[in-house]
């Protein structure tokens, strides 16, 4: 099984892009889990179409013990997806829901029960504390990408995850894979992000051009795969696909790899 | 220095100095062990320590309600004039706001927040945010307010200095018995020598060790010698609770024909050690007692017989080659009396004599 983390800022198109790479994914005839890392659980919207789905955290409030059909739910090409969920901004603590989460799913058996070859993680990257890091640790994720354009917070965001993941390193967690260019069409975006790759000793594994077609897709609650799937920008998603897979590490394990 | 030892925390700390207030009731705003141990000894004082037992969910979504509830619990059961909410270090780290709850749950009486949590460093940062919570809240005077921030800061500084908290680790002892002590005592007495006793206690652990004046006065009387007691019960200084707790200990042994002198309050113990010693060099002793927190006196010497309630400052005396007997439990005894309570040295000297 293939563990993929796609950390980013805020905006920057991180669900977009997990829910592309998903349905081409799907496409292919992979069994692929893509996991929303983010209170605001609207990272497998565009598979589920436009659907909220009950997060794992609403799931188990107040002493639930939902069944994996409570929180598992099949999205477009057969996808499964799930909602970590989380508190209401300004209270709480999103960071300590990620790891209560993914302490559910593992002992639920998600990943022995429907056996996925693929599992997404979609993460917030905008927060280091501990609970935003849980995918990078203790085996969960093998691979990072983090989705970038040229803006410089976006850069300085993906400075900081790879930060994190060379922290982690030594404890033979995950390790860092390439930034992932989501194009918003500022004026020498490819190299800045190249000159950003660079520093941070790594590299950009593809280039999302700016294009109209995602939103016209989304506006439709559809993913481009799904929606424009002749277009150029479904092409782009399926290259980032197979790019993600050849560069991924196949591993054995539960949720967590071993 | 990294000192790894069990030791108070910050949290506890507050909890100690809002009895000291006579705060009614306190929420602790944590899961529902936290200071469980401190909590149950401040209940026995007649504090009534309540918790708002936050679970998992309470981090991830936040522990306002679990905190409104309680705070509502504890109004409709204890009807309370004044009521601390403290933090603790789970609902600290998430950002939990007290103060908000507290104006939800809109008590008919003084409640007020203390933003403590156990990683602020030395337990006495709880006890100073206590402080200055409570005289936002009204209280303490500004004056009181600083006083005791003042005598805190000292406390802290002396126990850095000479006390536990200059040590990385130090093992608890139960020492030895009392019975050599006693006999120290009886033997200086009866050959009608100086004794001296200086009493430099910490609070309500006074209601303990007062107990050696009565059984100094009472081995005087059989045996002879000379006499001189000294302590730390200055009834009008303090915060209310300790204020009382001198004028009972005071009017018990004046009520038992002890005759003793008083320097500074029981809050004073860390700065009066000074003021203490030049009373006890006038007397010019041959056996001094140094009773409740001895390394608040200046200098220690061997001759001295020094009586402490903690396990690890005895191991610590011990080390240093001092003579020194432990009254180990005593914490846990003194909390809630309203008298004074049999010290085990004072016993076995009254055994020795009998």
């Amino acid at each position: 099984m293939r563990r993929i983390a796609i950390y980013g800022k805020g905006g920057i198109g991180k669900s977009t892009t997990s829910s592309n790479v998903t349905a081409a994914l799907c496409e292919r005839g992979l069994k692929v889990m893509q996991i929303g890392c983010d209170p605001k659980s609207d990272s497998t919207g565009l598979l589920l179409g436009g659907k909220r789905p009950l997060t794992v955290l609403n799931a188990v409030r107040g002493g639930g013990s939902p069944a994996l059909d409570d929180i598992v739910f099949e999205g477009y090409g057969g996808s499964l997806c799930v909602e970590c969920g989380g508190p209401k901004p300004g209270t709480g603590c999103a960071g300590r829901g990620i790891i209560a989460a993914f302490e559910t799913l593992e002992r639920l058996g998600a990943v022995e029960h429907f056996r996925p070859d693929v599992v997404i993680y979609d993460v917030l990257g905008d927060v280091v504390c501990g609970g935003f890091a849980m995918p990078i640790r203790n085996g969960y994720a093998r691979d990072i990408f983090v989705v970038t354009s040229g803006e410089m917070m976006s850069l300085y965001a993906a400075g900081n995850i790879a930060e994190a993941v060379k922290g982690f390193s030594d404890s033979g967690y995950a390790r860092f894979g390439g930034l992932i260019q989501n194009s918003r069409a500022i004026r020498g975006e490819d190299g800045k992000v190249r000159e950003a790759a660079e520093e941070l000793g790594t590299e950009v594994i593809a280039v999302l051009p700016r294009s109209e077609t995602v939103q016209e897709c989304e506006a439709m609650g559809m993913t481009v795969i799904q929606g424009a799937p002749d277009s150029a920008q479904a092409e782009a998603y399926r290259s980032l696909a197979s790019e993600l897979l050849r560069r991924s590490e196949e591993a054995a394990g539960g949720l967590r790899g071993m | 220095m990294k000192i790894i030892h069990p030791r108070p925390n910050p949290i506890v700390a507050a909890m100690y100095t809002l009895r000291d207030l006579n705060v009614d009731v306190i929420v602790v705003h944590g899961p529902a062990g936290c200071c469980f141990m401190a909590s149950r000894m401040l209940e026995e004082a007649g504090v009534r320590v309540v918790t708002s037992g936050l679970m998992e969910d309470d981090l991830i979504f936040g522990g306002s309600e679990s905190l409104v509830e309680t705070l509502k619990m504890s109004w409709e059961k204890f009807h309370p004039d004044t009521v601390a909410v403290i933090g603790t270090c789970s609902s600290m780290i998430i950002g939990e706001d007290m103060d908000a709850s507290i104006k939800k749950a809109a008590l008919p009486c003084n409640v007020f927040s203390v933003d403590s949590h156990g990683c602020s460093g030395d337990n006495t940062t709880g006890a100073v945010k206590a402080l200055e919570c409570a005289c936002r809240a009204g209280l303490l005077s500004e004056g009181e307010r600083d006083r005791q921030i003042f005598l805190m800061n000292a406390a802290t500084s002396m126990e850095k200095r000479v006390g536990m908290a200059g040590r990385e680790y130090l093992s608890p002892t139960r020492g030895p018995t009392k019975l050599a002590a006693a006999r120290r005592i009886a033997d200086a007495l009866g050959s009608g020598k100086r004794v001296a006793c200086a009493m430099l206690a910490k609070k309500e652990l006074a209601f303990r060790f007062a107990d050696m004046f009565i059984a100094l006065t009472e081995a005087k009387e059989k045996l002879g010698g000379e006499l001189y007691l000294v302590g730390n019960l200055d009834g009008n200084l303090g915060l209310p609770r300790i204020r009382g707790y001198a004028e009972a200990i005071c009017s018990e042994l004046d009520s038992k024909g002890v005759s003793y002198e008083s320097v500074g309050g029981m809050d004073e113990y860390a700065l009066i050690g000074g003021r203490i010693k030049e009373k006890v060099d006038g007397f010019a002793p041959d056996l001094l007692i140094i009773i409740g927190i001895p390394h608040a006196y200046p200098e220690l010497f061997p001759g001295n017989l020094l009586v402490t309630d903690q396990p690890r400052q005895l191991a610590n005396y011990l080390s240093m080659g001092l003579d020194a007997v432990g009254e180990v439990s005593s914490h846990s005894m003194v909390m809630g009396v309203k008298s004074i309570i049999p010290l085990e040295t004072g016993d076995t000297l009254r055994e020795l004599l009998r």
